[in-house]
């Protein structure tokens, strides 16, 4: 009796205990085998070498699957990929005009001439340069006809389409890291910003100059105005900034702008809805750390993770500090709830791309960041900081905590990489959340969940009619059972990367959706009920 | 005589690239002696007066013939107070501090010119240094402290005199006491340093195999430990050391502190807070277990308890930006909008980039405080 009763104990434990997910790379088998060259493997001499370049996951096509878009260093080019449809993805670079020779930095999507296709953003050491989406079939380079030729050399990086005025059209936010140029900065060990750790390296980003940010606004006819100085972007110039969350921070209808910066404080424009924003990071307590600390900011994401109806900010950081996660207390003022969260323990890596997923659909979303460090020479120090490193994936537990499982969510998550840019999409349309990652001097990896989760979920594709039609800044409440959570359709975010326009929802046990709420940026509130699960939903803007 | 006063002002100018130890001439002097030395030049004052020629060739870094041209002054003009410095400081950077020390003594406690003082003082330090008298250089390095706090010149004599008391001693330490566990706990502070931390970690524990009982031991390898890794088993093996130091020191406020911190990481704040407790009650003016206590009532909503605590802390570190960061919150999260704008304020004015980067280093050697 003793026993059997024991028996069923651990059956009971077994089957309560939370599903375990199990990550593969199977990028060599889904047609990713180009090695995206970033720099230098054993040593770097500039900065520029470092900071890497994001990914996509775009329906360029329009075709309901999404494809892939990776962007390269110098010495190679951004490659898009078209999804197949059967797990294989072709390089279609060339046909689609999209080949490029640039330290590529980041990526930004959305549809700035509401034609139905999206269209790319992609930033670098030089310039940004707009691709227009013609008809699904190539993209043509319409920077200069757009008016967003910048006077001089910048080093763009992360970037966001956003519609700040609510005026159906997106505008760009671009951030600058510093000012850069190959002849006037220092040599690795030539002034004391060229050391780590007794280690000569590549110079800055502390000891270089600042640059400012950019904000153009979208004029309905092509053209672009930069809107900088007017808007109060431009300000401060004190900030060395790298990714660009978009999000209605403060919930009052209009989109803010979160900025991760290294060495110096993370930036948050609130949008004033007059044109105008003022950066209010410090106050609000998105600048710094517990300990009022600048981090090393590196890639940003926004959920409401702890399902108070409210999003929340995650940032990843430098080896030595811990990630930063800001619990958002209502309008804007946050909480780092970082050391509440259980995120305290992962201080040996140096976090890029990050974003929150819910790998087994739970409803909760977990959150997963790759890593790996900025100088290639830490290697030498045999210490237990790399180069290459492995992912972390931090499930969420449902009561505002995390729970670390990386040494047990598969291989895909154990392998090492100098990683950087992450997106974040379903590209098989399964209601699993796949990862794209763009790795430094390697091919890139693409993590698949082997395992089918066990909970139901949707997929919200938005379409503005009203509103812009990427139906960026649309925000969605939805309902299944008890259970409420809240998402924005974001351009940019992670680490000067782009994630699935559409919104994945993991719904648990729930067997229908029982309410749907969108607030479109236009200013339409529409609400849908009775929806399907497990499927694709494509959700039009109300025409008022 | 004025020609003379007129060139004692003007000697910055001429201030070239100094010799090993040599003192630099201070901004202000070079600024006002550039319109003195054109007047020299224009009225050919210069040329004509040795006492001016002298100075000069000192100034220039012909130190001989500085020496011989002085050297020619004081035979007529022995009680020359300004020649006999020059000359003191001539022979002094050609190694002749045998014969400039008295002089430059007298000068250094007599001369009314400040910057002569500075530059005699300057001089006698190395001298000092140079004949291994230790003794004597410290309290002329520290007279010069008290009157130039803030002169770089002094500030890096004062640390070779520092640096070079502390090599010899330790030299004698190893020479004398090899087998002593203080050999090798200064050999696990020295590796600290220069971020050897495994080999700090390996003599801090053979300096606690050869005496157990020796405060201050478990609480450095605890911290050598946290230096050198961050994983769940360095957080575990630190804690414990932390726990042994307050074994043989249960009024250790800093090793308690460092559980707290501890048994925050491995997400324990319910342990973490009577730590904290502990650690501010043996120490009230420990600013970090304020801030501690501070976070944790914070964290609970009770803001009425942690605003008094962080005023507290600000009152006792002005400039500890955190203590301002997380005063600022709390009056934000309390509704005291006013409140939390003026701490803004000071936290703004404390961000402002720093003057030099070196305070950051003797941060990150994590010294404790001397009262803690």
């Amino acid at each position: 009796m003793t026993r059997l009763a024991l028996l069923l104990a651990a059956f009971s434990a077994a089957a309560n205990a939370p599903q375990l997910p199990d990550f593969r790379n199977i990028a060599a088998q889904a047609g990713l085998t180009d090695v995206f060259p970033n720099g230098g493997t054993a040593s770097k001499k500039y900065i520029i070498e470092t900071t890497g370049s994001g990914a996509a996951f775009i329906d360029y096509n329009h075709d309901g699957l999404l494809d892939l878009f990776v962007l390269s260093g110098k010495g190679g080019t951004n490659r898009l990929y078209r999804n197949d449809g059967s797990g294989h993805f072709t390089d279609v670079t060339r046909e689609a005009g999209l080949t490029s020779d640039a330290w590529s930095q980041g990526v930004c999507a959305g549809d700035f001439d509401n034609d139905g296709f999206t269209d790319l953003v992609v930033t670098s050491w030089g310039g940004i340069t707009l691709y227009r989406n013609v008809e699904g079939r190539r993209f043509e380079n319409v920077t200069r006809q757009a008016h967003l030729d910048q006077s001089r050399v910048r080093y763009n990086t992360g970037c966001a389409f956003l519609d700040y005025d609510n005026d159906g059209k997106l505008d760009l936010f671009v951030a600058n890291y510093v000012k850069f140029d190959f002849a006037t900065t220092p040599k690795p060990g030539e002034n004391p910003y060229c050391w780590y750790r007794d280690l000569a390296v590549s110079c800055g980003p502390r000891g270089l100059p600042f640059d400012r940010n950019v904000l153009f606004h979208n004029n309905g006819d092509g053209t672009f105005t930069d809107v900088s100085d007017a808007s109060g972007i431009s300000k401060p110039e004190q900030s060395y900034c790298l990714s660009v969350l978009t999000g209605d921070f403060n919930q009052d209808g209009r989109t803010d702008i979160f900025v991760a910066c290294d060495q110096t404080p993370s930036l948050l424009y609130i949008n004033r809805g007059d044109g105008t924003f003022s950066e209010e990071a410090l106050l609000r307590g998105a600048a710094f750390d517990e300990n009022g600390k600048a981090m090393s900011g590196m890639g940003a994401a926004s959920a409401d993770y702890d399902g108070d109806g409210k999003p929340d900010i995650f940032r990843s950081n430098f080896s030595d500090e811990r990630e930063t996660l800001y619990r958002n207390r209502g309008s804007a003022e946050f909480d780092d709830v970082t050391l509440a969260a259980g995120l305290t323990h992962n201080t040996r890596f140096v976090g890029w791309g990050c974003g929150f997923l819910d790998f087994d659909n739970d409803g909760w979303k977990d959150l997963l960041l790759a890593n790996g460090h900025v100088f290639p020479e830490v290697d030498r120090l045999k210490i237990d900081i790399h180069y290459k490193d492995r992912a972390i994936l931090y499930r969420n537990n449902g009561n505002g905590t995390f729970t670390d499982i990386s040494e047990r969510a598969g291989p895909g998550i154990l392998e090492r990489h100098a990683a950087r840019g992450v997106a974040f999409g379903d590209y098989d349309n399964d209601g699993s959340v796949e990862v794209l990652i763009n790795n430094q001097n390697e091919t890139p990896s693409l993590l698949k969940c082997a395992k089918k989760s066990a909970g139901n979920w949707v997929i919200l594709a938005l379409q503005g009619t009203i509103s812009n039609r990427s139906a960026i800044g649309a925000r969605v409440r939805l309902t299944a059972g008890a259970h409420t959570q809240i998402d924005e359709v974001r351009s940019g975010g992670s680490y000067l990367s782009q994630n699935d326009l559409r919104l994945h929802f993991g719904l648990g046990t729930a067997s229908k959706i029982d309410r749907v709420e969108i607030d479109w940026p236009g200013g339409v509130h529409q609400v849908e009920r009775n929806l399907e699960v497990n499927r694709v939903v494509t959700i039009r803007e109300p025409r008022r | 005589m004025r020609t003379i006063a007129f060139v004692a002002q003007a000697y910055g100018v001429f201030c070239r690239r100094p010799a090993a130890f040599w003192p630099r001439c201070s901004q202000s002097s070079r600024v006002h002696a550039k319109a003195a030395i054109f007047f020299l030049f224009a009225h050919g004052l210069l040329a004509q007066d040795p006492i001016a020629k002298g100075i000069q060739e000192f100034h220039q870094g012909k130190y001989d013939a500085a020496k011989i041209t002085l050297e020619q002054v004081l035979k007529r003009k022995p009680g020359d107070a300004h020649a006999r410095t020059f000359l003191a400081l001539s022979r002094a950077a050609t190694g002749g501090c045998d014969t400039a020390s008295n002089d430059l003594y007298d000068a250094f406690t007599n001369q009314q010119d400040a910057d002569l003082r500075r530059m005699a003082g300057l001089a006698l330090v190395g001298c000092h240094l140079a004949h291994n008298r230790l003794e004597a250089a410290v309290p002329v390095a520290l007279a010069l402290q008290r009157e130039f706090p803030a002169d770089a010149d002094v500030l890096y004599e004062a640390a070779r005199l520092h640096m070079k008391a502390w090599n010899d001693v330790v030299f004698q330490m190893f020479q004398k006491t090899p087998a002593s566990y203080r050999v090798n706990q200064v050999s696990a502070e020295i590796f600290e340093i220069q971020g050897r931390y495994t080999d700090a970690v390996a003599e801090y524990r053979k300096a606690i195999e050869k005496n157990p009982a020796a405060i201050n031991l478990h609480f450095r390898l605890g911290r050598a430990l946290l230096l050198q890794s961050h994983s769940p088993e360095a957080l575990a093996a630190a804690g414990k050391e932390f726990e042994a130091e307050l074994k043989l020191n249960p009024s250790d406020a800093v090793a308690e502190y460092e559980v707290g911190q501890i048994l925050l990481s491995e997400n324990k704040p319910h342990e973490a807070a009577p730590r904290f407790e502990h650690a501010l009650a043996q120490a009230p003016d420990f600013t970090e277990a304020l801030l501690a206590v501070a976070k944790i009532r914070a964290d609970t909503k009770r803001y009425d308890e942690a605003i008094p605590l962080l005023e507290r802390a600000v009152r006792l570190e002005p400039a500890n930006e955190s203590a301002h960061y997380n005063l600022m919150l709390a009056y934000r999260n309390a509704g005291r909008t006013a409140d939390a704008q003026r701490e803004k304020a000071e936290v703004d004015k404390l961000k402002r980039p720093p003057a030099g980067e070196f305070t950051e280093f003797l941060k990150k050697l994590g010294e404790k405080a001397p009262n803690q």
